[in-house]
């Protein structure tokens, strides 16, 4: 059991030699880097044994860590993406500056979620929580500067959720006088009804922040687009996910038994909703691709959320698979937006199209990625979309799935913005010089999206974890033996067969392609995007045919009513209601001695004045 | 053996489902052709049209997307057709009836229009991402009314599978159509988006967009995207006609029942102009999905 000590002092001990090998040559601090990240990987999966805990005395304080069976399908994403986005990183930090800063945050948040999976006691879950939040600001304040103060937004509603935390932390010791996670489970059923409420809702608060749940979301679309994109696909990908975990447990463990705890669901699953359906029409909006992917996460994190709100075991399976998945698409598409960043030095559909035939991996990754976001057949995200509507059909919630509808279908406008506005369109002079990212870049890309697309017809890979954490969380599992044979079930007995219908999918399509390229891809002569019938006319030279402005304006149009009001709006403005009542407290406290002197003086001639009366 | 059976099946269905959207397409364009007192073409023009593209030489493509476009369209309206039972009681080909069910329908109709909606990208002609996004709107706008059709019946019958459906009516002995009229209603107010004719033909648009997606294919691509669309046809009405109408036994009722139900969309589309986008988007989410509404709450309650 020691290992997890090893794993631990490497993880510290690798980001402090990272940062400073720095000074004897960049290519050695890669290797450090790298071999601390893809080390303590190995080593955790190598080592440490599921349900092996060990304990120690700090203090008095008894400390429990070790990992069970639902920890560990959340150590595949940190770890697992972790690993790729490490690699990814060193082919994207090649040449920037203070890398010595971001190789250190990175090491540190890796080792902080890992940190947050192994704590069995609520003492090291808040430490390694605000580890993870620590270093994930640093990691948004990347660039030095907070201009626009997206920082500090994170870093307030962080706060505001690590002080809910810790709350609730304190009302849980005053009751069974242990901090161990376990023993807060068992007292919970015993507690007062009002202590039963208010616990879950502190928790809740704290995991709804990271996991960006409306109306806790606000700081994600600044955070994550102004962090480096080889952090971002880790922080959108795997940090987010940790509030799902924390909320997982809650759900599961603590509000079941609750009577009341319905509420909790039905208010969780709507949130989530409202989440995914905003988050979407949000996402439309934006013309730079880190802010549409932000939104983008914010509305995936709503479908996760429902999923794992309504509770019924095929929801649950959803809302995780939800995870897994979207740790690997939104983690390639964010590695793609930073290779496109990288080879052209922008992220805006307004400015950089036509790159497809520049940088095919990277489109193939985008597409690979964007097709299971869309819940496509045959990959994997369709798995996690068909389980989460026939959860919500079957468990009735009627007007929830029709809101989730409304979303992912909306959400095929802004997948197609994404692929369109940077790969296809008329290609321009400007980009000719345009070539495909590295390979340590493309390769961590490419293995995630096949992965995505193995998932799609052999998902029992990821949902035996599944199953296997959701029994250590005490969930009984009815549909384990059916996913080696690859096929899904609803509670109504209705099925989809994966494999054949792959097969099918894969049959039609290369001999409709072969029917396409007989006599010759190579007989046809390729033109290039302004040899084109525009309404009858060869287009000139000169003549700007490029579609990115006013993408989706009429969709927008449409539902514009919905998004006059935005809650960011909200906040600002609260926020400016507090500085202006600041400034008027510092007009009463000017600092300045003289001021101070005649407060005590009308002070003394008040009370002269009116002694007969005071006292 | 089976696989055999299974393929030769899947290829029989498709040689229907041509022939009878192609015949379809035809009797549109002189349907149409005599509302506005033309004599109009032949009803056998679409073969003529067809055989033409097909034979046509193929001379430049604007890279593997634009050239694989089509084949993607393909790939959904063929699955489409292969999940939906073509006869009440298997009694035609089963092909991938017990395979999936109607949320994977749902999913695999979305399948080609996106993959094509890459391929007329890449040539890079601006009309035909224009056709692209408002399609896309469009969808959205037409998915609410048809997926609470869908929900409706589903939570009423507790099955999600197109089967399960036939058989619900089957043991009734009443269609949808009759037992659940708002479903329908809204279905059918649905398809009209489904299908594009005219008022909602936003996405070809022809005198806008010059056809949108399609403008940049000629010759073999536009052949395969024209068969596309012809098979697709008949499989959008063989489901409306298995949910709402009780299905259909052998082929003559098959295709009387679907051609009613073909020709709601294209009359309503003679006497009504072309809307713009956002305003056929609202007309989905106004009356069709109040029907639909109204729909969920007739199975709630019963």
């Amino acid at each position: 059991m020691a290992t997890l000590y090893l794993i631990f002092i490497i993880f510290l001990g690798g980001a402090i030699l990272t940062y400073y090998a720095g000074k004897l040559g960049s290519v050695l601090q890669d290797i450090i880097f790298l071999a601390t990240i893809l080390g303590a990987t190995s080593l955790f999966y190598a080592g440490v044994h599921i349900n092996d805990f060990m304990s120690f005395n700090p203090g008095g304080i008894t400390l429990t860590w070790g990992i069970n069976y639902f920890g560990w399908l959340f150590s595949l994403i940190v770890l697992g993406l972790g690993s790729l986005a490490a690699v990814y990183s060193v082919g994207y930090m090649k040449g920037k500056k203070r890398r010595g800063y971001f190789y250190f945050n990175f090491i540190l948040s890796i080792m902080a979620m890992l940190g947050i999976l192994v704590s069995q006691d609520l003492i090291s879950f808040f430490i390694f929580w605000e580890i993870m939040t620590w270093s994930s600001y640093l990691m948004v304040i990347y660039n030095g500067k907070d201009d626009q103060k997206l920082g500090l937004k994170y870093f307030i509603f962080s706060a505001i959720g690590a002080y809910a935390m810790l709350m609730a932390i304190v009302m849980v010791h005053s009751v069974t006088n242990t901090f161990l996670i376990g023993n807060m489970i068992e007292a919970y059923p015993q507690m007062s009804l009002s202590w039963q409420i208010w616990i879950p809702i502190l928790f809740l608060t704290a995991f709804g922040v990271k996991a960006a749940m409306m109306p806790l979301h606000v700081w994600a679309p600044g955070a994550y687009s102004s962090s480096p994109m080889a952090y971002t696909s880790v922080f959108s990908g795997a940090l987010s996910k940790m509030g799902i975990y924390g909320m997982v447990i809650i759900l599961v463990t603590m509000i079941s038994h609750l009577p009341q705890g319905i509420w909790f669901r039905e208010t969780l699953a709507w949130l989530g909703g409202l989440t995914a359906a905003l988050g979407t029409l949000w996402a439309i909006k934006q013309d730079d691709a880190k802010k549409l992917l932000a939104y983008s996460s914010i509305a995936q994190l709503g479908y996760i959320i429902t999923g794992v709100a309504i509770g019924t075991e095929l929801g649950l399976l959803a809302g995780l698979f939800l995870a897994v998945m979207h740790a690997l698409f939104k983690g390639t598409l964010f590695m793609v937006v930073g290779a496109i960043e990288k080879q052209t030095g922008t992220t805006n559909f307004t400015e950089v199209t036509g790159l497809i035939r520049k940088m095919p991996w990277t489109f193939f990754s985008a597409l690979l990625a964007i097709i299971a976001l869309a819940g496509i057949p045959p990959l994997g995200g369709f798995v996690g979309k068909w389980m989460l509507y026939e959860a919500l059909i079957t468990s009735n919630h009627y007007l929830l799935v029709i809101l989730i509808f409304f979303a992912s279908t909306a959400a095929f406008l802004y997948c197609y913005k994404f692929l369109f506005g940077f790969f296809m369109g008329q290609e321009e002079k400007e980009w000719e010089h345009v070539k495909e990212a590295p390979a340590t870049m493309v390769v961590p890309m490419v293995l995630m999206a096949l992965f995505m697309a193995v998932l799609g017809s052999w998902p029992g890979i990821i949902l035996n974890p599944i199953n296997n954490g959701l029994v250590d969380l005490g969930f009984v599992s009815t549909y384990k033996h059916l996913w080696d044979t690859s096929i899904l079930f609803n509670s109504w007995g209705n099925q989809v067969v994966l494999k054949p219908l792959l097969y099918s999918v894969v049959a039609i399509f290369v001999f409709f392609a072969i029917v396409l390229i007989w006599k010759g891809f190579k007989g046809t002569r390729y033109v290039s995007t302004k040899d084109i019938s525009s309404s009858g006319e060869v287009p000139g030279e000169n003549e700007n045919l490029t579609f990115s402005l006013g993408f989706a304006q009429p969709f927008l149009r449409a539902v514009g009513p919905v998004m006059k009001r935005q809650i960011d709006r909200y906040y600002t403005e609260f926020a400016d209601g507090l500085e202006s009542f600041f400034e008027f407290l510092r007009r009463i406290y000017t600092g300045n001695g003289q001021t101070y002197a005649i407060y005590v003086f009308v002070f003394v001639v008040i009370v002269l004045l009116f002694k007969d009366v005071l006292f | 053996m089976e696989l055999f059976i299974n393929i030769l099946g899947a290829i029989v269905t498709f040689l229907v489902a041509f022939i009878v959207g192609m015949t379809y397409g035809g009797l549109n364009r002189k349907i149409t052709a005599r509302v506005q007192n033309r004599k109009g073409p032949p009803f056998y023009q679409n073969f003529i049209d067809a055989f033409k593209l097909s034979s046509k030489e193929t001379a430049i493509h604007h890279g593997i997307m634009h050239y694989l476009g089509p084949a993607f369209l393909m790939v959904s309206s063929v699955m489409t057709l292969l999940i939906v039972p073509v006869f009440t009681n298997n009694g035609w080909f089963p092909n991938l009836n017990f395979k999936g069910d109607l949320i994977f329908l749902i999913y695999i109709m979305t399948f080609g229009p996106l993959g094509m909606a890459l391929g007329s990208g890449q040539t890079g002609n601006p009309n035909a991402a224009i056709g692209v996004t408002r399609g896309l709107s469009q969808m959205v706008g037409f998915e609410i009314p048809w997926v609470m059709a869908l929900i409706a019946l589903m939570i009423q019958y507790h099955t999600t599978s197109i089967e399960g459906l036939m058989e619900a009516q089957a043991q009734t002995g009443t269609w949808f159509m009759f037992s659940s009229p708002f479903a329908f209603i809204a279905a059918i107010l649905a398809m009209f988006g489904m299908f594009r004719y005219s008022p909602f033909d936003i996405v070809s648009a022809p005198t806008e967009l010059a056809s949108g997606p399609a403008s940049e294919n000629g010759g073999k691509y536009l052949f395969v995207m024209m068969s596309s669309g012809s098979v697709f046809t008949f499989a959008k009405l063989t489901l409306y006609v298995d949910l709402f109408l009780g299905g259909a036994a052998n082929l003559p009722v098959l295709l009387l029942k679907t051609f009613a139900l073909y020709l709601i969309p294209i009359l309503y589309g003679m006497t009504t102009p072309r809307y713009r986008t956002e305003q056929a988007i609202r007309w989905f989410w106004g009356w069709p999905s109040f029907f639909g509404l109204l729909a969920i709450i007739q199975a709630v309650i019963l």
